[in-house]
């Protein structure tokens, strides 16, 4: 049996984040009949929808299946009282990053726009203390070349250092969240460690076979395919160039095959990433963004295209290469070392979410 | 009285292309008619002007129009009181229904011709009857919201009004309330309850006596003669002309609930006494968390099988007034349904946006004392699964019950009270008259009538006290209110044949009959609703109607003639119920439906009217098979007068008796029940009967 006692503090936090009229819900269910997620057996997201008015945050902080749900939008599309169930689960996922974040006080200072200044405050300190420790907190003169502004070995092992930091914090969230969602598969085994099962997992989100299912927003899949794809292998080249580093092959040439492969990705997540920043901002009546739906699109944006910019900086040794290659390090921190702090987590997230959804059998 | 009998045949609306019209009129010589004319529109202005001019010139007291149905162009046939009016049914009955050759509907139209003069000649003009001591005063039983408004529109029409009320206060439920649900837009704030206001009006109103802290020992009388005994003031009694029987509600019965843990502690209230708690307190402290139980008892049948109406809003308005003293608190609510029919949706939608209110559908399973508070578990919940959760009070919302209407105590042979259909509220022909109940001239308004709220209540007791003033005029002129309007035939009795069997006391649906001393039917013919189920229900014929006679159907009955040859032309009489199947099959004729012609058609005024004798002539004459098509019985029953239509199934024995004291076969009598939208089955009702009565051959009277 579970017992209630609704949170009115949760609930109130929840309309805030979500900007929706949470108690207009009638329960009707319109929401569960028109969800290509909701099992037979369980009407999804209705009992969401009414945990929620209920402020009962248990129930919805460890829940798997608000983490299946990509944001179609259908349920606020048919909701007859204007509910905006999506933008509700939405909601709670990114309270879900405040809630299981450690420390939360760096969820929080990025779930809202008061908190931006220092939010960049802490990645410009400590990208001048560790120049400063380097001794290369200075521009550097002749033909522009980064690693004489942040020597290659200063700036993989702290970046990497400072990243292991914020994914072993998100490693210890990530654990909570599955104890968790464990409240709601009790019997959950995963077959050979929950890595393997990961990365079974995966196939689906490799294919966004769930994204596919949506009637209202089909154009949403593949803005997310571009960017997925294009992150991805922004992320291989980046792993590339550290080895190319480490063997002193570096900078690689413009034709050299790595560096085509990075400027195809950039292009392609700057097309997908404009096409999710022009679905916003036409549907804004069906689905609501604030501030953590920006941010991450910005932040997002700017890395990509400042990377770009570094790279004619560089061949074009532009006066002003290593302000924009700074900019550009403040963007990955925003991007990386915050991910599980943002809506970037949902990769963390939902990865564990649609993992453990798998394992029990979920349908 | 010499019949004079002028006989008109329309030949418009293809009439005359169906029906010889010309020889019609040749075959329809009788000693009473004496003129007989054809035109090509009777209802034209040269086709009245003709019926007109005849009737001056040959000095006519009666006269038959044979074209369309009785129902259509009633608006162009009219003619002085004085002269009898048939009307015979050749369009839709004949012209436009009737299959077979032009023979078969020649000897239909003939049939009905000499039907229509038979009847004229047994018939009389009816004479109303109008009571000597009429009174235009009018009685209100019960001054709650409904008796208090009824009692104000009825002396704003202009009658006095005497108003009752057993308490020693005006008001009743509606004086125990703190706020009312709301009356004007948005709908969302709560009200005065609008009593105060009323109670105002009532002081300040002329035509009303109100007397409280009175019952009623007796009613005694009729509708525009009731004389009321009232309890306290010694012998006072009163004369009205009419009875509005707003007596109100009771909570139901809250010990009942004990699987809701009413009775386990203080912190289990009832909507009644939780308003009555702040009612007497408003600034009072409420505590932090309250669960309201919507349909406490309601929609369960165990308890109250039917939704009480007002419940959801009572909640709703109380959720409110304890979200406005405690900012702090939690309202739960736990539904089977919401329901806030029309307006009241504001109300609804006001209370939900409080997000410290929190509505799940769900049933209580149980209710424990645990410290400080209650321990409540919830089952089916959309929360998806056994909850349980703690609250400091929890306020069932229990139903209305009927206060019932014992307290008129009516001196009427079939009982004290109105009577009663489902759920003890009083039965009445609810889809067409929702105030009357099965006693003329007495209404019933308000929660006394079916659950509603305050505002529903101020719009019964104006209804209720509208057909009052109807009954009262109409009684005066002598006419039946309904729905029979304006018929002022009644039922007259030739006492010196009456055996004093009593059925006709015992079938009348209205209560019709008292008994005299020695057990004599005593009639009360403003009671009457002139249905005719008495005279269906006298074995001795004492009981018949001036224009609507044992004598005038028998007459109807004996004047077709019927063919021996059975094989090519049986025939089949078909009683009709005037109220359903009557314009059942016009509308079936005028779809363009066919069906057999072997078929003659008497129309009813109830099929509950229907005089054993008429079978037995029916049969003795010839005819193979007869029909009798009514509405329908039951609980949801449609017939006009209550039971009319069941009464032909108890009837039945005695009726299968003639047919075996004639040797005949049990088929030769058939009931059917239509309703008025199922006009489609007319043709195949009758085909199945026809098929039905060939096998079982010819009537063996027939030509005797």
């Amino acid at each position: 049996m579970l017992e209630i006692n609704p949170d009115i503090q949760f609930k109130k936090e929840l309309i805030k984040t979500s900007q929706a009229p949470l108690s207009k819900c009638m329960q009707c269910g319109t929401c569960s009949v028109v969800c290509s997620l909701a099992p037979d057996d369980k009407p999804f997201p209705r009992k969401e929808m009414i945990w929620a008015a209920w402020g009962i945050r248990d129930q919805l902080m460890g829940n798997a299946d608000i983490w299946l749900c990509h944001q179609c939008g259908d349920c606020s599309t048919y909701c007859p009282r204007g509910v905006k169930p999506a933008d509700v689960l939405s909601a709670l996922r990114q309270m879900s990053y405040r809630y299981y974040a450690r420390p939360s006080c760096i969820a929080r200072m990025m779930s809202e726009v008061k908190w931006l200044p220092l939010a960049l405050i802490f990645p410009v300190v400590i990208i001048a203390v560790i120049l400063a420790l380097a001794g290369t907190l200075k521009i550097p003169d002749g033909s522009v070349n980064y690693s004489k502004f942040f020597p290659h070995a200063w700036l993989n092992s702290s970046f990497t250092l400072i990243t292991l930091i914020s994914y072993g914090l998100a490693v210890y969230s990530l654990k909570n969240f599955i104890k968790d969602l464990r409240r709601q598969f009790p019997d959950l085994k995963f077959k050979g460690g929950i890595l393997l099962q990961m990365l079974r997992s995966s196939r689906t989100i490799a294919i966004h076979t769930k994204f596919g299912s949506c009637s209202v927003n089909r154009f949403r899949k593949w803005a997310h395919l571009l960017v997925f794809y294009g992150f991805n292998l922004l992320l291989l080249v980046t792993v590339y160039a550290i080895y190319a580093a480490l063997t002193h092959r570096y900078p690689l040439g413009f034709f050299n095959p790595f560096k085509i492969l990075g400027n195809l990705a950039a292009f392609m997540l700057v097309i997908g990433l404009g096409m999710m920043i022009v679905k916003r901002l036409v549907g804004r009546k069906t689905v609501n963004s604030n501030y953590s739906d920006w941010l991450l699109l910005i932040s997002l944006l700017l890395l990509t295209l400042s990377g770009v910019v570094i790279e004619w900086a560089r061949f074009g040794n532009w006066g002003s290469a290593y302000h924009l290659y700074f900019f550009h390090l403040v963007c990955v921190w925003f991007v990386i070392i915050y991910l599980p702090y943002t809506k970037f987590g949902h990769t963390f997230y939902r990865l564990v979410a649609i993992s453990v959804a798998d394992a029990a059998g979920r349908k | 009285m010499e019949r004079k009998t002028g006989i008109f045949i329309c030949k418009g609306c293809d009439i005359c292309t169906r029906i010889d019209t010309d020889q019609l009129a040749a075959s329809s010589a009788d000693e009473t008619v004496r003129v007989v004319r054809g035109h090509s529109a009777l209802c034209s202005a040269s086709g009245y002007q003709l019926i007109m001019e005849a009737i001056g010139k040959e000095d006519l007291n009666a006269v038959i129009l044979a074209a369309c149905s009785p129902r259509e162009k009633s608006d162009v046939f009219t003619f002085p009181d004085s002269l009898l009016t048939e009307r015979v049914n050749l369009r839709e009955q004949v012209a436009w229904s009737l299959e077979g050759d032009e023979q078969d509907r020649q000897l239909a139209a003939q049939d009905y011709i000499r039907m229509a003069v038979a009847r004229l000649k047994s018939i009389r003009n009816p004479q109303p009857f109008i009571p000597k001591d009429l009174s235009d005063e009018i009685l209100v039983v019960g001054a709650g919201i409904t008796g208090i408004t009824a009692a104000l529109e009825g002396a704003k029409a202009g009658y006095k009004v005497h108003l009752i009320e057993k308490e020693a206060q005006a008001g009743g439920w509606s004086a125990r309330l703190h706020r009312q649900m709301p009356s004007a837009p948005p709908y969302e704030t709560l009200r005065e309850p609008v009593y105060l206001e009323a109670l105002k009006e009532l002081e300040s109103t002329q035509n009303i006596v109100l007397r409280t802290s009175t019952t009623i020992e007796k009613i005694e009388g009729q509708p525009g003669d009731f004389t009321v005994k009232l309890s306290t003031r010694g012998e006072e009694s009163l004369k009205v002309g009419a009875v509005v029987s707003a007596m109100g509600w009771k909570p139901y019965d809250p010990t009942r609930l004990s699987s809701l843990g009413y009775g386990l502690s203080d912190r289990i209230v009832t909507n009644v006494e939780f308003e009555e708690k702040i009612k007497a307190d408003p600034k009072g402290k409420l505590p932090g968390r309250i669960l309201f139980v919507q349909c406490a008892g309601s929609r369960n049948r165990e308890h109250l099988p039917y939704c009480s109406n007002f419940c959801c809003g009572t909640s709703l308005k109380q959720a409110k007034y304890i979200r406005e003293s405690n900012p702090d608190s939690s309202v739960f609510i736990i539904y089977k349904d919401i329901r806030t029919p029309g307006t009241y949706e504001g109300l609804y939608k006001s209370v939900q946006a409080d997000d410290q209110v929190f509505f799940t559908k769900g049933e209580v399973q149980a209710i424990d004392i645990v410290e400080d508070g209650l321990s409540v578990v919830m089952h089916n919940t959309l929360l998806g699964e056994e909850v349980s959760l703690k609250v400091d009070l929890v306020v069932l919302a229990t139903g209305m019950v009927p206060a019932g209407t014992d307290d008129l105590n009516l001196s009427y042979r079939q009982g004290r009270a109105l009577p009663e259909l489902k759920y003890k509220f009083p039965d009445s022909h609810f889809i067409c008259f929702p105030y009357e109940t099965r006693r003329t001239g007495i209404y019933a308004a308000g929660c006394v009538r079916a659950p509603m709220d305050i505002t529903s209540s101020e719009e019964d007791a104006a209804g209720a006290m509208l057909k009052a003033i109807q009954c009262i005029e109409a009684t005066r002129r002598g006419e039946a209110v309904h729905p029979r309007s304006g018929d002022i035939s009644y039922p007259e009795l030739y006492m010196e044949r009456c055996t004093d069997c009593k059925r006709c006391t015992e079938e009348c649906p209205f209560g019709s009959y008292d008994e005299t001393e020695k057990g004599t039917p005593q009639p009360n013919p403003t009671r009457c609703r002139r249905c005719g189920i008495c005279m269906g229900s006298c074995p001795e014929r004492v009981i018949s109607f001036a224009d609507y006679s044992v004598n005038s159907i028998s007459a109807m009955i004996k004047a077709v003639e019927i063919p021996d040859e059975f094989e090519e032309k049986p025939r089949i009489l078909v009683f009709v119920c005037e109220n359903d199947a009557y314009p059942a099959f016009d509308m079936a004729a005028q779809k363009g439906l066919k069906w057999n012609p072997c078929i003659r058609v008497i129309p009813v005024r109830c099929i509950g009217s229907i005089n054993k004798v008429w079978i037995s002539d029916a049969l003795s004459c010839g005819y193979d098979g007869i029909l009798q098509i009514g509405c329908k019985p039951g609980d949801d029953y449609q017939c006009h007068f209550i039971h009319g239509s069941e009464l032909t199934e108890t009837r039945g024995e005695n009726i299968q008796e003639t047919l075996q004291t004639m040797m005949l076969e049990p088929e030769r009598i058939r009931t059917e029940f239509v309703e008025i939208t199922e006009y489609n089955r007319i043709p195949e009702i009758i085909s199945e009967y026809l098929e039905e009565i060939e096998l079982i051959g010819p009537n063996p009277f027939k030509g005797m």
